[in-house]
């Protein structure tokens, strides 16, 4: 983690209201892993007093850049998207943990709801450069608001519901989860929570439909080391959570989210946590 | 010292004490009653549940050069903290609803005492309670344990025994549970005033009369904010506390008020965010200032107000900040009023 400046090389409008800017960042593009996020200063301490958080959306290592995708929600993200290439953002990162994949996990399924594609896009590409398959499930409300596919590698399966029917599946995107479950060694999720507790929910009886023998383990015992890089990597869906922050360095205690060991700060030990890990019920 | 010190003898002044290579003291003792006992090196210090326990930022500043670290508020059993959303902005500030989360006093100092032991800067333990046992037994647990440097008392917590009426609103609850830590313990007790009350002076001064060396000053300011889309509370405890710029005029003039009502030290706390917000409080009658919701959008802050202020003091030919403490005041020592506060025309 360090204090550090991103130079804006590249900014643009590619969803109404949502943008991708590239900065230039080599300290951090050095050693982000795909779910970890930065913290954004905004300008005027006067005024806007807490920094932003943003996951990083794609990382090249090779030019030393970064990119974040954002939706204008308030003054601070309204500021963002107005810098113009040249101009300097006061970042700190990276911050939280990663995605943790299994290095026998050969399928992988990326799931997000809306701007959640920003949480897990950059493990579409981390995967991709291992040689592992990647399949992404996207839901939207309508065609107009659907993460565009030229924004996406190639190789990658895209597979889009949105709720009014104008783009692919007419529904939600947990509904594309059956068809893929089979196929995916690990699944990996952002987007609204409800959208995530829907998921957890289908995870939880994966192994019962597909028949999968729990060798060697007596009843649902979690694994023991919850929370551990390994005992992430064991599990089938791990999800990025969103929570409002203050320090995001895990001093104020301002971002948790509710687990079964109790409150989790979404800024160190997540963002990216197992599913089994959240309390679902105490969140909603 | 210059006419410009209004009221009596220099608070806060450590006796010899270090004189940087800028001819420029910045040392501050909070502890007059016990010299030495909570000397600080300089007047900036970082406020309670904001920080952490002092290693969270330790990779982005170094922690070592602040005045003192007051870390999150510690109870006497664990706490699990409040419901989320805990954190919202708001125009100028911040609420928040932790709700004291922490892993209890025994679990803190088996974490952090030793390292803190290991370390140049001091550390205070800010103390939270529900009775005035839970206070005792807290600070009796810290007593004497290396590393731990001072106690703060976070008095704006319900008072179970008094049908949950803050300690901090009352003067006779807050004169007790100082006078009872004070029995307890021989360490240095700075008590944080909380800005939710009328009038804020006898509050202070009966805290004062009970034994606190010193005072801090303020907590935040209850508020709330709605969710529309909702139509509820946003914060996950409905009641959030108000920090940042928003609560600084509010800080400062609970700190003018004080200062002119007690002898003790005053350290301002609310709103710091820039040398113009230290020099404030400073001629308001505090020797020094706690940085909090500042630290989060800029962790450098601090170390960089103690910078500014040494070259302030260089630029005004002052060989110690301890010389703008109180010039604001008025000069004659008025009698107190007794219509309440006195921002009131
Ligand atoms: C996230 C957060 C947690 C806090 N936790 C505590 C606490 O545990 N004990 C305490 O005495 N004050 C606590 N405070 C209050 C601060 O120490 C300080 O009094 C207040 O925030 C005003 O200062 P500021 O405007 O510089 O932040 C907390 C403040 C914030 C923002
Ligand atoms: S944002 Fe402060 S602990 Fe996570």
């Amino acid at each position: 983690m360090r204090l550090l400046e991103g130079e804006l090389l590249e900014s643009r409008e590619i969803l109404p209201r949502q943008w991708l800017q590239r900065y230039r960042a080599p300290w951090l593009a050095g050693g982000v892993r795909a779910g970890q996020f930065v913290h954004v200063r905004t300008p005027d301490y006067s005024g806007l007093v807490l920094r932003r958080p943003f996951s990083v959306n794609t990382v090249d290592r090779k030019q030393g850049e970064i990119s974040i995708h954002f939706r204008i929600e308030g003054k601070g993200t309204e500021w963002m998207a107005r810098l113009r290439p040249a101009d300097r953002l006061e970042m700190m990162g990276p911050l939280g943990r990663p995605f943790e994949v299994d290095p026998r996990s050969r399928h992988l399924l990326l799931i997000a709801g809306g701007l959640g594609m920003a949480g897990v896009r950059a493990l579409a590409d981390e995967a991709l450069a291992s040689g592992r398959q990647v399949a992404i499930l996207f839901g939207a409300r309508s065609a107009a608001e659907v993460y565009p596919s030229s924004l996406l590698p190639d190789e990658v399966e895209y597979v889009v519901a949105t709720d009014d029917g104008s783009l692919g599946h007419v529904g939600r995107v947990t509904d594309l989860l059956p068809a893929f479950e089979a196929w995916a060694d690990q699944a990996f999720a952002c987007g609204p929570e409800p959208m995530l507790a829907a998921l957890a929910t289908l995870a939880g009886g994966r192994d019962a439909r597909l028949g999968v023998a729990r060798l060697g383990r007596k009843g649902r015992s979690r694994p023991a080391g919850l929370g551990t890089p390994q005992a992430r990597r064991r599990s089938w869906l791990q999800v990025s959570m969103e929570q409002n922050m203050g320090c995001a360095v895990g001093a104020c205690l301002g971002c948790v989210v509710i687990g079964v060991k109790g409150p989790q700060r979404v800024c160190r030990e997540g963002p990216v946590f197992a599913a089994d890990e959240i309390d679902w019920e105490a969140s909603a | 010292m210059t006419a410009s010190q209004p009221i009596a003898e220099p608070i806060g002044a450590v006796p010899g004490g270090e004189v940087d290579l800028g001819g420029v003291n910045l040392s501050v003792d909070l502890a007059p009653a016990r010299p030495g006992a909570l000397s600080l090196r300089n007047p900036v210090l970082v406020a309670s549940g904001t920080f952490g326990y002092g290693l969270e930022y330790g990779e982005v500043i170094d922690v070592q050069r602040l005045g003192a670290i007051c870390c999150k508020g510690t109870t006497l059993k664990a706490r699990a903290g409040n419901p989320p959303p805990r954190v919202t902005e708001t125009p100028a500030g911040m609420l928040n609803s932790i709700g004291l989360q922490n892993p209890g006093v025994e679990a803190v100092l088996e974490r952090y005492a030793e390292l803190w032991a290991g370390w140049n800067v001091p550390v205070i333990v800010n103390v939270a309670g529900e009775s005035i046992e839970d206070y005792v037994g807290v600070v009796r647990r810290l007593d004497g344990v290396p590393g731990i440097s001072g106690v703060e008392l976070n008095i704006s917590c319900p008072n179970v025994g008094a049908g949950g009426l803050q300690f901090a609103v009352d003067p006779e609850a807050a004169a007790a549970v100082t006078a009872a830590v004070r029995r307890a313990t021989e360490l240095p007790l700075m008590v944080k005033l909380s800005p939710n009350v009328a009038d804020v002076r006898g509050i202070a001064v009966a805290i004062a009369d009970a034994g606190a060396d010193c005072l801090s000053a303020v907590n935040t300011l209850s508020g709330m904010a709605i969710d529309q889309r909702r139509r509820r509370a946003f914060l996950g405890a409905t009641y959030g506390g108000l920090s940042g710029p928003a609560l600084k005029p509010v800080a400062l003039r609970v700190v003018y008020e004080v200062a002119q009502a007690v002898k003790i030290p005053i350290v301002a706390v609310g709103g710091v965010g820039s040398l113009s917000d230290v020099l404030d409080f400073l001629m308001a009658g505090a020797v020094a200032v706690q940085v909090g919701t500042a630290i989060f959008a800029d962790p450098g802050l601090p170390l960089r107000l103690v910078d500014e202020l040494r070259a302030y003091c260089v630029e005004h030919d002052l060989t110690s900040h301890r010389e703008l403490v109180g010039s604001a005041l008025p000069q004659r020592r008025e009698r107190p009023s007794v219509k309440g506060v006195e921002y009131r025309p």
